[in-house]
């Protein structure tokens, strides 16, 4: 007798439990739908559908200075047919990437520095590399268009110093002006991937590699860089894909040499006025970013720039 | 005593390590600073042409202040970057909240979606926008612009506020609801004065990468000026030394803003066990 009462007060109690538990998951589930509301609102309205636009447009023509509203690839074969455009395009390609690989090579014993030898003092110094990314694109720009040309700081410099005579014309309005400015833009992006990834890693594994005889230089190649190749990936993406879509650089440092996709998009939008053209070489830079977005995400970490 | 000669050899590779990578870093951090030192430098100098170092002189400050468009765009700035901002900690916090704690399936492909106008460049987001403007009628104004900045600026404070929830963990809310809060209550008693500085931090470096944006701000531009557009247009023209104290100026404030923002958010990560 008495066990049944048992049994069926802990039925009781089972039963208070889980509706009690259900109503918390209700809530908790009405709160989560109000909190997506608005975020999908503007994902819809400031992301998704113009692109959509951008796509639809790119299937549209240009004749004299209509819009035709037709549905057509020409936009896209052109794109392949038109030496300029896929030439211009493998050309920002391979500038994006020297800009990157550079950007690394140049990031990595920095925050290696920072991020395992020093012990005060980490933060400022890590808020140090971080400022000139938020503080101002074009500062930056301004900056090395002022050092760079033929009355600038660094030939003013050398010619101090007395090592040239006349002011030299090869810093600027080419693709080394372009893709040193690029550079000097890209080094916090990658930075910031490379510092975190290279604290993350425990003091442990790199004492057990010592203590099982290896060098510095062998911890180094075997269990330092292998770990911090999240790192590389993400930083490698990011300045990659900042410099390949970059149009203000090429266009205010870059004179006729330096010219690159972003101006010829640009291009489209300025007097030439053929926006279905601009829309396509935009999508496809816009493909070509994805991918390497993409590629990014499986084979790097999910840190980013900005959490 | 061999353990002794190890010890002592480690410091020694140790102390030589430090010195190059030391001195190599002291050089990149020399290689960032310049370009910015040499604007702060030309814009105290008295001569037009950049070339020579003359005087020290504040003409190019003083023509700031007469500079009427300077003043207004400046102005526009403020004012575009400040709404922005609010926009997106409203919609950046909920999508924070909705990010940290939502148990979908289809919750990565979202943040992905939500970092992409971060990650790709800028030019893509402002001619889709520009398209968009165009295909509805909308002539470019103010609230084009605001719309732009809209775009990086509420994942920013997004994601800030959703690596900061992660952080947290469950526990709080879990209790608050227990003792019987409803969704309301938890929220604003509980959970945002926790999260408080985190929208603080991302709103402050959402406005301050309002307040700087040109790429695809000019883009959406009409008759409707920001700074950073009419410095551009400045800048395109030759360089004014105007220019340079524009910048020195902007340069100061934004330290400033930044030295605040890092005061909120946490700029360590988390740090496996040493």
């Amino acid at each position: 007798m008495i066990e049944s009462k048992v049994k069926e007060k802990l039925k009781e109690e089972k039963v208070k439990k889980t509706t009690a538990e259900a109503d918390v998951l209700k809530r908790k589930r009405k709160t989560l739908i109000l909190m997506m509301l608005p975020i999908s609102v503007w994902l819809l309205a400031v992301v998704i559908i113009p692109v959509a636009t951008m796509l639809n447009m790119s299937f549209k023509q240009v004749e004299g200075f209509v819009l035709k509203d037709v549905f057509t690839v020409n936009n896209y074969l052109k794109f392949f047919k038109v030496e300029m455009y896929w030439r211009l395009f493998l050309k920002s390609f391979r500038m994006a990437f020297i800009v990157a690989i550079v950007a690394i090579i140049i990031s990595y014993p920095l925050a290696y520095f920072i991020a395992r030898r020093i012990k005060k003092f980490k933060n400022i110094l890590f808020m140090l590399i971080i400022v000139p990314l938020w503080v101002s694109y074009l500062i930056r720009i301004i900056a090395w268009r002022s050092i760079l040309g033929n009355r600038g700081f660094l030939n003013v410099f050398l010619m101090q110093l007395g090592i040239i005579k006349e002011p030299l014309e090869i810093f600027l309005y080419n693709q080394f002006a372009v893709i040193i400015t690029l550079i000097y833009i890209a080094i916090p992006f990658v930075f910031i991937p490379l510092y975190t990834a290279l604290e993350k890693i425990p003091d442990a594994l790199i004492s057990a590699s010592r203590d099982l005889g290896a060098s510095g230089a062998r911890t180094f190649m075997h269990v330092v860089l292998p770990l911090s190749r999240p790192g590389l990936v993400t930083g490698f993406m990011l300045s990659f894909i900042i410099a390949l879509g970059d149009y203000i650089i090429p266009k205010e440092l870059g004179g006729v040499g330096g010219i690159m996709y972003g101006n010829v998009i640009w291009h489209q939008f300025g007097l030439i006025n053929d926006w279905p053209l601009g829309a396509a070489l935009g999508f496809i830079l816009l493909t070509v970013a994805l991918i390497v977005l993409i590629l990014s995400r499986k084979l790097g970490s999910k840190e980013g720039v900005f959490f | 005593m061999i353990e002794k000669k190890c010890k002592t050899a480690r410091l020694d590779r140790k102390k030589i390590k430090f010195s190059f990578l030391g001195i190599y870093s002291v050089v990149v951090y020399i290689f960032l600073y310049i370009p910015l030192l040499v604007v702060i430098f030309y814009s105290f100098s008295a001569t037009k042409s950049i070339v020579y170092f003359e005087r020290f002189s504040m003409d190019w400050y003083k023509a700031l202040i007469e500079d009427r468009t300077l003043l207004q765009t400046t102005l526009h700035s403020v004012q575009v970057g400040l709404i922005a901002t609010s926009i997106s900690i409203i919609v950046g916090t909920s999508g924070g909240f909705f990010l940290a704690r939502a148990k979908i399936k289809g919750k990565e492909v979202f943040a992905t979606l939500c970092q992409l106008p971060l990650v790709l460049p800028g030019i893509i987001m402002g001619l889709a926008l520009l398209v968009f403007f165009m295909s509805l009628n909308i002539k470019l104004s103010m609230f084009t612009i605001l719309l732009a900045h809209t775009v990086f600026t509420t994942p920013v404070v997004m994601f800030q506020v959703a690596s900061r929830l992660q952080r947290l963990g469950f526990t709080y809310e879990d209790a608050a609801k227990d003792l019987g809060a409803n969704s309301f209550k938890t929220f604003f008693l509980v959970i945002l004065p926790m999260i408080k500085t985190a929208i603080i931090g991302g709103g402050l470096l959402a406005f301050t990468l309002s307040f700087d944006e040109i790429i695809i701000t000019f883009f959406v531009t009409g008759t409707w000026v920001t700074l950073p557009v009419y410095m551009y247009s400045l800048l395109r023209y030759g360089l004014t030394p105007q220019v340079f104290a524009i910048s020195t100026i902007i340069l100061f404030f934004s330290i400033v803003i930044i030295f605040f923002m890092a005061k909120f958010t946490e700029v360590k990560s988390e740090r496996v066990q040493r």
